[in-house]
């Protein structure tokens, strides 16, 4: 029994069950499937081919994937904006010819003619750019006929110049470099393929055309209605489309120097194949360069590879057709399945075993036996506030709290009846500090940290941290911003509760219990964030000490409270200083006379305690039902305990009628009352406190003195 | 790149073993057999046609693997089924893979010319097939096509010409334009048309070697030109098309209809049943032979790759339905085996 | 007011069909008057004759897209199924066993392609994208051993009078092309399946819930459509005395989505009837015969061609133009 249960706290302290969730939410994960294509088609005609990883083969196709790539990438840009290009290969035959032409008859330089063809061809698809964004036809019936037309154009032009071409022959170093040369190895067009593709990936996933034409592309109507200027951007779309093809069609010119009439003849096929297959969504909104680039290498080890084996006619076609029904195939059941199977392994439980909670019974005493001190609670602002989760007063006794509408609310003394909307920050309002200069900070769920000055001016302090080198998940952006406090040197201690989640689904991290969260530190002097301390078990409630040396906080599932030392000799280091705790600790504050409040937002149930010790169990629950029945943590009773520096329970006050103010998630000292929050509530309350409370104590000049 | 290794030296111990036999043995009285066949023996013969889907390719293919199996030539195939690109990128695989001899065809006199340059310039002999391209290499086989086309021009103006109670019309169908076979004809013809002003030549377009294309063609031209007098096309393959557009118009006999090609059972069924008024026949076995014989001058002098240059011009008869007897023409399906 | 009003309403009532059928009518009136021989008997026929095929595999092309549904592999089918037909009787098989044989490939084929449409799901455009090329490489490599021209062989039945006989002086392609539209306009006017067809590409979704079996009928429009592109093939192989299989590489299959969608057949499915196809067809016939007459170049002619189904389009998206609110998600 020990011996299985020291392996399974092995398996689940190092066996990164959450990394497979976790690499399935990224977006990249959509190429698996491609790219496993890639690998074996790779796999197989490298083994079947003989030299085909030969530097000199690969560099033979690399020459050519140039080309392809880019028409690939044409494709994949108008498949992008919920388009379709079915005139890529007379398009890229017109360039091919006119390069050509312009080089051979006409006389042009490389360099005046590169541009030109560019530009004929961009004219083509500002064609079929302006006739489907603007005059919103349909694409696959437009590009069609342009597919047609172009060719028949290609076709006339090819009887009336082609034999006075073939007898001239192009010659300058230029061309050749072009055509047949390269840098250290690696053949030009291949280099050209790869600067176009940066370009595009930053375009399309950095810039704000490649946002909007993802937008377009993803809901045309919706792009539409929010100002989006759906038609520029298809037809630019469209045009940019019809430049790659020229730029191919250069590439393909200067490698042969030949004009046929089957030149891209088919390529439109190819490039629709590549560009599914590497997982571009037809109808839009999905794609990216490196899905195209896939595809594209795809087809083309493919068509060459048949070719090289030198099966008999028709093996070629029978094994591509093959592979495009089994790569839909998969591609369609990926995309209908993916979510379904990330919703079933993203919650990954792990291994707790919480120690057993300290006494709470009436009949046996103690600092925790439960009391009914809460039963004759002041209510403030009934039905007045929604989801009050820290409060906080000032020096004029104004009270502050958040509310769930993302504002922040503040009544007037004395009697705390007035109230008015102080600010509006949006999102999730929850922990609050007054700094020095009296402005108000606070950690907003889903937004970050932000300030309210005195003039009650919003302003975001900061909404990232330094990303995690290991981490799958981007924890750079701040999901839940918890609560923070202030270090003597204005430094911000706040805490993030978990970084796979975001705030509504707090009791699905309460599940897994397993380290998501981490404390942030903000340095006002030099404007940076970064993570101080990782891996703990949902941060909550933080403060800092009396003596200005330690931040403590709370881990709310860890049923405990820790003391990080900032300054002193033990500066950097975390320790626990109360533990056994009988319910989840949330926020805590100082107490006027040198000891600490902390609130208690709900108690351990001993069936979820001994459902943490079975991470299989909370795993298979998470899996096979529904989850508005899974175990969560109840947050519908909870107490305010006092603790010391030694971490020693105080006292502990209780609402055990659960009538008037049993659920709390925050509590403030503020002349000789004590403050009452909680996030499901629609209420605050206070409450006067006994004799050994400091009258005249205020949270702000505890911290910063008295106002000058 | 090891199974090669392995073969280059299995073949190199059995040309040693050859060699050796042949030298020790006193009762071999031909002295020349040896070295001849030594220089053969292991060599590698790459094919690549423009396809390998029709009769020309199959016939040249068949004659030259059944000469190479016989004497230890490997030989190998391959078949870009008529997309130009897919030709240039197994010439250029080729040239990395250098096998001694290319036999190939030029889909156009360019696209191809850069790449066997440099197939020659890697020590790679190239023969090239009735397709002639825009740059020299060890050999070109195939007929003279500008003689030809001023053959097929001359049968022509007898039969449409001035002497004749004519319209003088005449339709050219072309192949691809700027394809060797189709592009020297082409100038041939066009040659023997200026010195007769009488030929009004009513049509000259591309059908690119597809017979449904020239049957459209053709359609058109006999529609716009009902008194027409005569047609040429470059290649049987397509006049296939050019006949039955003929036949389909009901001018079978009034249109006099000349067309040229490799001899298959095709043509002679064609003159047979009079879609085909003659036929030049260049005999694509006999080039399948000339290919193979240089081929073997090529490997048993060893010369570099494009040292010698020659252009072997194919024998041609002129054929009509008179000629078509049993055994006339050879069926492609036979050389088509033979490939697969 | 009223009378501003008023033609602009007309132009409204104008949709594609009508468009185009109009555009017909002034090239043929056009026709008629400034070529002389246009409007000869025999002219006609030869119009109607050279587009038959056409409408023939437009026929199969409608019944497909009609379920918002696309088959690009009826050329490829139409090609290798017909080739391998003419192949067995070259080698001796009776002609009726060897039509069926390639009858046959050509359902089995298209039975396959509607199976992974309907219950693999995989989209329409691709299935058959993918069958097409797969038809195409199957047939080269293990049916059609010869030359990738099957000639026709020398005797074969009454089976040639379907390309080169005639019936009261009409081609017998006319004839197969109007009785195949026939049959194809009863089936969708009247039989339940027909029926179900247009509900499907109406709406597929209430289709299925309206408890319509949604995956048989998949299945049967594109073994109808394989059906027809077989005998479409005979048709082709006959009158021409030859099947060429490279046909599959050209641009054909082009056309004859052309020739659905230019008489006003929606591709996004439910919306269209044979008699768009006719008035594409015609349309295209019109134009092919009337350069062919004025002597315009084959290749000059395709470009011409082409403006005017481009023109054809952009009129009707200018009378009737899509709305960014109304406009279908991925509907391209």
């Amino acid at each position: 029994m020990a011996t299985t249960s020291t392996l399974a706290k092995l398996r689940y302290r190092f066996v990164p069950d959450h990394v497979i969730g976790e690499l399935l939410s990224k977006k990249w994960i959509d190429n698996a499937i491609p790219f496993l294509v890639l690998v074996c088609v790779v796999g197989l005609f490298g083994t079947l081919i003989p030299n085909f990883f030969s530097v000199s083969n690969l560099a033979i196709q690399a020459r050519e994937l140039g080309e392809f790539g880019l028409v690939c990438m044409a494709m994949m840009l108008v498949i992008v904006v919920g388009g379709l290009d079915l005139s890529v290969g007379s398009n890229f035959a017109l360039g091919n010819f006119m390069a050509l032409a312009l080089l051979n008859l006409a006389g042009w330089p490389v360099w005046v003619t590169i541009p030109a063809v560019i530009l004929i061809c961009g004219g083509v698809g500002f064609v079929n750019g302006f006739l489907i964004g603007y005059l919103r036809l349909r694409a696959f019936l437009t590009t069609l006929v342009t597919l047609i037309i172009v060719r028949a154009i290609v076709d006339m032009l090819l009887l009336k110049y082609s034999k006075a071409m073939s007898v001239s022959f192009y010659d300058s170093e230029v061309w050749d470099l072009i055509g047949l040369g390269g840098v250290g190895g690696v053949p030009s067009s291949f280099i050209i393929l790869i600067v176009v593709a940066l370009v595009g990936h930053i375009l399309l996933t950095r810039s704000r055309p490649g946002w909007r034409a993802m937008a377009i592309g993803g809901s045309r109507r919706s792009a539409h209605n929010i100002g989006l200027s759906v038609r520029g951007t298809v037809c630019a779309a469209y045009t940019i489309s019809g430049m790659l093809c020229g730029l191919a069609g250069i590439l393909y010119a200067a490698r042969l120097g030949g004009a046929g009439t089957d030149t891209g003849m088919g390529l439109e096929i190819a490039a629709l194949t590549a560009a599914v297959l590497g997982g571009n969504s037809l109808g839009g909104g999905r794609g990216s360069v490196v899905k195209a680039l896939i595809g594209a290498v795809i087809v083309l080890v493919m068509t060459n590879g048949v070719l090289r084996i030198g099966m008999n006619s028709g093996s070629g076609p029978m094994v591509l057709g093959l592979t495009l029904l089994l790569a839909v195939f998969i591609d369609v059941r990926w995309l209908k399945n993916r979510d379904k199977l990330l919703s079933k392994v993203y919650v990954s439980p792990t291994l707790v075993e919480l120690p057993t909670p300290r006494p709470t019974d009436a009949e046996k005493g103690g600092p925790l036996a439960l009391n009914d001190r809460l039963r004759d609670v002041e209510i403030i602002g009934l039905d007045q506030v929604e989801s009050p989760e820290d409060v906080l007063l000032d020096e004029n006794d104004y009270l502050f709290c958040g509310t769930r509408h993302g504002d922040i609310v503040r009544f007037s003394p004395p009697h705390y009846t007035e109230w008015e909307v102080y600010a509006h920050i949006g999102g999730s309002p929850l922990g609050m500090a007054f700094d020095k200069a009296g402005d108000l900070l606070v950690c907003v769920g889903g937004m970050g940290l932000y300030k309210v000055d005195r003039d009650r001016n919003v302003i975001k302090v900061t909404d990232e941290t330094n990303r995690s080198p290991f981490s799958v998940v981007d924890d750079s952006r701040l999901r839940l911003a918890d609560d923070l406090d202030i270090a003597p040197d204005g430094k911000v201690y706040f805490s993030e509760a978990t970084i796979r989640y975001e705030m509504h689904d707090w009791p699905v991290d309460a599940l897994e219990s397993r380290g998501n969260g981490r404390i942030i530190c903000y340095d006002p002097t030099s404007g940076k964030t970064h993570t101080a301390v990782r891996k703990l078990v949902f941060p909550n409630g933080v403060c800092l000490s009396h003596d200005g040396q330690a931040i403590l906080f709370a881990e709310s599932w860890g049923c405990r409270i820790n003391r990080y030392w900032i300054a002193g000799p033990k500066a950097g280091t975390v320790e626990r200083m109360l533990d056994q705790l009988p319910g989840y600790p949330d926020n805590i504050n100082r107490a006027s006379d040198g000891t600490y409040w902390a609130a208690i937002m709900g108690m351990r149930s001993p069936a979820l305690d001994v459902a943490l010790r079975m991470p299989g169990f909370r795993r298979r629950m998470a899996r096979r039902i529904a989850p508005d029945q899974w175990l969560y943590p109840n947050l519908n009773i909870g107490c305010v305990i006092r603790f010391n520096d030694k971490g020693e329970i105080v006292e502990s006050m209780w609402d055990r009628s659960a009538s008037n103010h049993p659920m709390i998630t925050s509590m403030r000292e503020h002349k000789g009352w004590l403050y009452l929050g909680g996030i499901t509530n629609n209420r605050i309350g206070r409450i006067r406190l006994g004799d050994w409370a400091d009258k005249n104590w205020s949270s702000y000049r505890s911290y910063w003195g008295a106002r000058s | 790149m090891k199974k090669l290794t392995q073969l280059a030296v299995t073949a190199a111990a059995l040309a040693a073993l050859t060699v050796g036999s042949v030298a020790t043995r006193a009762d071999e009285t031909d002295a020349f057999r040896g070295p001849a066949l030594a220089a053969l023996k292991g060599k590698t013969i790459a094919y690549l046609p423009i396809s390998l889907g029709f009769d020309l390719a199959q016939a040249w293919g068949g004659t030259i693997k059944t000469e190479a199996l016989r004497y230890g030539v490997n030989f190998k195939a391959q078949d870009p089924n008529w997309v130009t690109s897919a030709m240039a990128q197994g010439m250029t695989s080729l040239i990395a893979e250098k096998p001694d001899v290319i036999v190939t065809q030029n889909p156009d006199v360019q696209s191809l010319a850069r790449l066997l340059k440099q197939a020659n310039a890697a020590g790679i002999a190239v023969i090239q097939m009735n397709m002639q391209g825009a740059v020299q290499t060890d050999a070109f086989v195939g007929p003279d096509f500008i003689a030809l086309g001023e053959q097929i021009a001359n049968m022509m103006v007898a039969k449409c010409g001035k002497d004749t109670q004519t319209s003088h019309k005449v339709s050219l169908v072309e192949g691809v334009p700027t394809g060797g076979v189709s592009f020297y004809q082409v100038e041939g013809i066009k040659k023997v048309f200026a010195q007769h002003p009488e030929i009004k030549l009513v049509s000259s377009q591309a059908a690119d070697w597809d017979a449904s294309k020239a049957r459209a063609i053709t359609e058109t031209v006999i529609q716009q030109n009902p008194d027409l007098c005569g047609v040429i096309d470059v290649w049987d393959g397509q006049g296939v098309g050019t006949g039955a557009a003929i036949k389909q118009a009901g001018k079978q006999g009034q249109v006099y209809f000349v067309t040229s090609g490799g001899g298959a059972q095709a043509s002679c069924d064609r003159l047979a049943d009079g879609t085909f008024s003659a036929f030049i026949n260049y005999d694509a076995p006999g080039m399948g032979r000339d290919a193979w014989t240089a081929i073997m001058i090529y490997l048993q002098n060893k010369q570099k790759a494009g040292a010698i240059k020659t252009q072997i011009y194919s024998p041609t008869r002129v054929m009509t339905k008179a000629d078509v007897k049993a055994g006339t023409c050879w069926d492609p399906e036979q050389y088509a085996k033979l490939l697969r | 007011m009223d009378d501003r009003t008023k033609p602009q309403s007309m132009l409204r009532h104008l949709n594609q069909e009508k468009i185009v059928f109009i555009l017909t009518i002034v090239l043929f009136i056009l026709f008629s008057i400034i070529l002389p021989n246009f409007l000869a008997a025999n002219n006609i026929l030869s119009l109607i004759r050279s587009v038959a095929v056409l409408g023939i595999l437009g026929l199969g092309m409608l019944i497909v897209v009609l379920g918002r549904g696309i088959d690009l592999s009826l050329v490829a089918t139409m090609a290798i199924s017909v080739a391998w037909s003419l192949q067995l009787i070259s080698s001796g098989m009776s002609v009726a066993s060897a039509m069926t044989v390639g009858l046959a490939f050509a359902v089995g084929m298209s039975l396959i392609t509607g199976i992974l449409i309907a219950y693999a799901e995989i989209p329409s455009l691709f299935a058959t994208l993918a069958m097409a090329t797969f038809v195409y490489g199957f047939g080269r490599a293990h049916l059609i051993t010869g030359t990738d021209v099957v000639y026709l062989p020398p005797d074969l039945g009454w089976i040639i009078k379907l390309g080169q006989g005639h019936v009261l002086g009409v081609p017998m392609p006319i004839i197969v092309a109007a009785a195949l539209a026939l049959i194809v306009y009863l089936f969708l006017r009247y039989t339940k399946p027909g029926r179900f067809i247009y509900a499907m590409g109406d709406n597929f979704f209430t289709a299925r819930t309206g408890g319509i079996p949604v995956r048989p009928i998949l299945v049967t429009q594109y073994v109808l459509a394989g059906g027809i592109a077989f005998i479409a093939g005979i048709v082709t192989a006959t009158s021409a005395q030859a099947m060429n299989t490279r046909v599959v590489n050209s641009n054909m299959i082009y056309d004859v989505i052309l020739v659905v969608v230019l008489g006003g057949v929606g591709l996004s499915g439910g919306r269209g009837n044979v008699r768009n196809v006719i008035v594409g067809t015609l349309l295209i016939g019109v134009l092919m015969n009337g350069m062919t007459i004025m002597d315009i170049q084959y290749t000059v002619q395709n470009v011409i061609k082409s403006l005017i189904l481009l023109l054809a389009i952009v009129v009707d998206s200018i009378l009737n133009p899509r709305d960014e609110q109304t406009g279908q998600q991925g509907d391209i």
